[in-house]
């Protein structure tokens, strides 16, 4: 017991003295049984003696090393020989702290002759050998009171009786009772000792120095390698795009990574009057005046980075582009001391890059601002995009390929006669009226939020109407703010599907004819219900939105009361039934479940027609009902096919609704 | 003179019959009925054996000297932070504060594996800051050895706010496991044995305790430090450190883990499989055995009972044919 805790803490010693005393003062605080005591005075005696000598191995180490290798084994000059653990119990003595100095109370301090008399009691009064022994000894340790009024002390040594069944009758090995010896450190087995008893340990961490990237490699940039930058004496630096790290504020040294797209909002402490002028952070020219390199080669070109737009933001969020002509003017301006102007607010990279994983060019876009008092701390938005060159139009956002995946939005346009029509910019896509902080629905701006792909969402505003109001012009521009400006009316049934194919898209639904009512009705929310399904194999289902329809709940009494709650609502709603649609027109695949027990057999229908997307489905055939279906979690498809010679397209699968365990076929 | 019962012992009558008899059939039907329902009943009656089963073992856990400490230093949301990662402390720049740490971990009943980690740490303030909120993050190595041999890394992380500046924060909690599904009965369970936090990572991200937070949780098998009473001390001395203690113990922890497949095709799968190739039969068939054949007997010897008396009835009266021979001639030699 003893001998291994000096071997467990002398590599300790070795590496950390800034932790001896903490090590040693907590070794003193707790309670001894005998052998312990002995190696804490062991261990302590050598690592007294083992600050000085490491300073002298180190300068006769070296002669040593060169001439005799054959010195291997000899224990190391700070390590000596270990005494024999004590045993007997009249010698032992635990709260013996102190070498050659009477420590008050410990009545087996042998040095304690003169003292007694002042003791008070004895803090060990029994000191006893080891109790796995059928007889042990024991020593007891008491205290009388002489007439003077001084202690004596009396100490009896005497053997006790161990009644346990389990008991040692006598030990013959040497070291049966106490640990084994430790192998004393010598130059071979240093490093495995301190391997072994060091298994962690503080600063680990490597620093992987990201300047010192490989620049003799020839080779193009990887997908997350940092990317390099020219500084201005021919200095190699990194690509910085500010992210949130521990915290929300700006941690401006983080690099981007290349082939990551990467968009991200922090924060950050400015004091405006002293900040203004001088914080790089909010000075465009620290974004624009970087030089990439175009790959991470030592001979690479200079690609710099272009200042593609420059948009100014006024208080009141209206952006208007600067012709970037000069650079004087458009670094940051304390106008007052409360109000700075032409701080960066949002910066885009778009890089872009060859397959050899050069950068071909690097534009960037700034938006500038004017900051108050009260939009501190800032924030900030940087985003970086990276595009391949010669990759076809990549302004086109997909939302799938071809179902919908899910948390992107929906794909929307309008109709024209040529089919469908739809902006380029992700604005302009169905969306919902997001809330603001002053809740009010007919006073600007409106925040409009995407309506996102299997993702149910909820907002509302509050309207505040006062009497008098023109109650039609009302309802028309509160119909056009729960739409958006430029509605569209039309939702693509995959997230890639054709603007030229109008079979594709669904027409949105709507329950609201402004002109049918002679009073007048004032919309007052706005619900969009879009049915979807999944499509296609059992393994690689695709969502597919069959239907999509506005609900707009008026209320057509007359403007009584002054508040009223708008909401706009969506939910997306799961059809009860996963359509399976074959190739193959003489065949339809019908899946089973019911190779293991766990699985909800399914109940099947499908339609004698080839028609689709026709409504028009005819229930044929049912497949037994599972006994055990809601004991069993998840149903891996491990089906067959049955393949049926039919002249159906495809066929309805759907499950007993009130299971509510679908099977999850991925 | 009145008799008594001396003495008294069964007498076996024995009923022979040839093969194709209706007595014959009525034998395989019986011992049909007798043998095979008690399985079936068994089965029936929630499984056959236990499916999930629970253990002990106190886990060998060691500090792994990864730490994260985030502090707010004032209601306007400035902050110190520090970490044992190099790259995140170049990244802090101005915020990063670099404290006096000091680390123990302890045996206490001296069966060599670690019970109690002290952590304590002095954070050094400006005259103008305290100390509203401290986040702090400690990395582990955790593994079990018992039933399957668990290795993972794993995290303890404190997170304590007031309004109040504090002058201490002492923690004294335990790291306790967090199952989410049963571990393996055997083999090496090492899926993650990956560090928590990329300390290698040059960026921001890596550090974003969101990212660190989400990825462990996502973890069927996680630690969670359970410190039902941290300790906010007020009233610091304008000069004197933040002083944040962590006692942090490593209990004895219940898991529970999958026994062997079980189902009646599984039970005859594992036979056949011992019978025909006894070198390839799973480990966990006599650990399967052990409580199937318990439910089955048991049930069994109902079905004896009742098929012995139909049995005798059915003989005794001669409702089959069968020859009676009646107890043994007695022994004349």
């Amino acid at each position: 017991m003893a001998v291994t805790a000096v071997v467990k803490s002398d590599p300790k010693f070795v590496y950390l003295f800034l932790l001896l005393t903490v090590v040693t003062a907590n070794t003193t605080e707790s309670d001894f049984n005998t052998t312990v005591f002995d190696a804490y005075n062991f261990s302590y005696n050598v690592t007294e003696s083992t600050q000085p000598p490491v300073s002298e191995s180190t300068t006769t180490a070296p002669s040593n090393s060169t001439e005799m290798p054959n010195l291997a084994a000899v224990p190391l000059p700070v390590s000596g020989h270990l005494p024999s653990p004590l045993t007997s119990a009249d010698r032992l003595c635990p709260c013996d702290e102190h070498m050659d100095v009477c420590d008050i109370n410990c009545c087996c301090d042998r040095v304690c002759n003169g003292e007694v008399p002042l003791f008070t009691s004895c803090s060990y009064p029994t000191v006893s050998g080891s109790k796995q022994m059928c007889n042990h000894d024991v020593a007891f340790y008491s205290l009388s009171r002489a007439a003077d009024g001084y202690s004596e002390l009396l100490s009896s040594a005497q053997k006790e009786t161990n009644y346990d069944i389990f008991c040692i009758e006598s030990q013959n090995r040497v070291d049966g009772l106490s640990y084994p010896s430790p192998a004393l450190p010598t130059d071979s087995n240093f490093a495995s000792l301190f391997k072994q008893f060091t298994s962690f340990i503080f600063g680990l961490e490597k620093v992987n120095q990201v300047s010192s990237v490989n620049l003799q490699t020839s080779r193009g940039y990887q997908y997350g390698d940092v990317i390099v930058t020219a500084g201005a004496a021919a200095q190699r630096g990194i690509l910085r795009l500010p992210t949130p790290g521990v915290t929300a504020d700006c941690v401006d040294n983080s690099p981007a990574a290349f082939l990551k797209d990467q968009s991200s909002r922090c924060s950050r402490h400015v004091v405006l009057d002293q900040d203004c002028g001088h914080l790089p952070a909010l000075s465009m020219d620290g974004y624009t005046d970087t030089q990439l390199f175009s790959d991470m080669s030592t001979d690479a070109a200079v690609v710099p980075v272009v200042a593609s737009s420059v948009i100014l933001q006024s208080a009141d969020h209206t952006q208007t582009e600067l012709k970037i002509t000069g650079r004087g003017n458009i670094s940051p301006v304390l106008i007052n001391p409360t109000l700075c102007g032409n701080v960066v607010l949002k910066v885009l990279y778009v890089i872009k890059y060859n397959p050899h994983g050069k950068i071909d060019n690097a534009t960037v876009s700034v938006v500038l601002g004017f900051v108050t008092e009260a939009m501190l701390p800032l924030e900030q938005e940087f985003q970086v995009m990276y595009i391949q060159a010669g990759g076809g139009d990549v302004n086109v956002h997909y939302s799938g390929n071809p179902g919908y995946v899910v948390g992107l939005p929906l794909v929307s346009g309008t109709r024209t006669a040529d089919g469908i029509v739809r902006s380029i910019d992700l604005r302009d896509t169905l969306s919902l009226l997001h809330s603001t902080e002053d809740q009010d629905c007919l006073q600007g701006p409106h925040q409009r939020s995407p309506v996102l792909f299997g993702q149910d969402s909820l907002s509302g505003c509050l309207l505040r109407l006062e009497d008098g109001l023109n109650c039609t012009l009302v309802s028309q521009e509160l119909l056009r703010i729960l739409r958006g400006f430029n509605y569209p009316y039309y939702v693509a049934s995959f997230g890639n599907s054709p603007l030229d194919n109008i079979l594709d898209w669904v027409q949105i639904k709507t329950n609201f004819n402004p002109t049918e009512a002679p009073s007048c009705s004032i919309p007052l929310s706005l619900h969009l219900e879009i049915e979807w399904t999944k499509y296609g194999s059992l393994v690689n289902p695709q969502a597919e939105i069959v239907s999509i329809k506005e609900v707009i709940q008026s209320n057509t009494s007359s403007l009584v009361r002054h508040t009223i709650s708008v909401r706009a609502f969506i939910a997306e709603k799961k059809l009860q039934a996963t359509r399976l649609l074959m190739k193959h027109r003489e065949s339809f695949a019908l899946c089973v479940f019911s190779h293991r027990p766990c699985c909800p057999e399914a109940v099947v229908s499908f339609q004698s027609e080839a028609q689709w997307p026709s409504s028009q489905y005819l229930l044929l055939l049912f497949l037994v009902i599972g006994p055990h279906l809601p004991s069993m979690p998840n149903c891996p498809l491990t089906s067959s096919s049955l393949l049926f010679d039919s002249t159906a397209a495809f066929a309805y699968l759907s499950f007993p609704i009130n299971t509510g365990t679908l099977c999850d076929h991925h | 003179m009145a008799s008594y019962e001396v003495y008294s012992h069964p007498a076996l009558i024995r009923y022979k019959t040839s093969v194709c008899t209706k007595a014959t059939l009525f034998l395989v039907v019986v011992l049909c009925l007798t043998y095979i329902p008690p399985l079936l009943v068994a089965y029936r009656s929630q499984g056959f054996w236990i499916k999930r089963s629970t253990y002990e073992e106190q886990p060998v856990v060691r500090f792994q000297y990864q730490t994260l400490l985030v502090a707010a230093t004032s209601t306007q949301g400035e902050y110190v932070a520090w970490s044992t990662f190099p790259q995140l402390n170049n990244m802090l720049g101005a915020n990063l504060r670099i404290p006096a740490v000091t680390v123990r971990e302890e045996d206490q009943n001296q069966d060599g594996k670690l019970d109690l980690l002290v952590f304590q740490l002095q954070l050094p303030l400006k005259p103008n800051e305290q100390v509203y909120s401290i986040q702090l993050l400690l990395t582990f190595s955790y593994q079990l050895f018992r039933m399957s041999t668990v290795v993972m890394q794993s995290l303890a992380y404190v997170q304590h706010s007031s309004c109040v500046p504090g002058a201490k924060l002492f923690i004294s909690g335990d790291l306790r496991l967090q199952q989410r599904t049963p571990l393996p009965h055997r083999g090496l369970y090492n899926i993650y044995n990956e560090s928590v936090i990329d300390g290698s990572s040059p960026f921001a991200s890596a550090y974003d305790l969101e990212n660190i937070i989400r990825t462990y949780q996502d973890r069927n098998l996680t630690t969670v430090l359970s410190c039902p009473m941290p300790l906010w001390t007020i009233g610091r001395a304008a000069a004197a450190p933040f002083e944040l203690k962590a006692e942090i113990r490593y209990p004895v922890e219940g898991l529970m883990f999958d026994t062997p497949d079980s189902g009646v095709w599984c039970l005859i799968f594992v036979i056949v499989s011992a019978l025909t190739s006894p070198s390839t039969y799973r480990p966990g068939f006599w650990e399967t055995i052990k409580f199937a054949w318990i439910q089955y007997v048991s049930i069994l010897l109902i079905f004896l009972w009742v098929f012995e008396r139909i049995q005798t009835f059915v003989f005794q009266n001669q409702v089959l044919t069968t020859v009676p021979v009646p107890v043994g001639k007695p022994h004349m030699s």
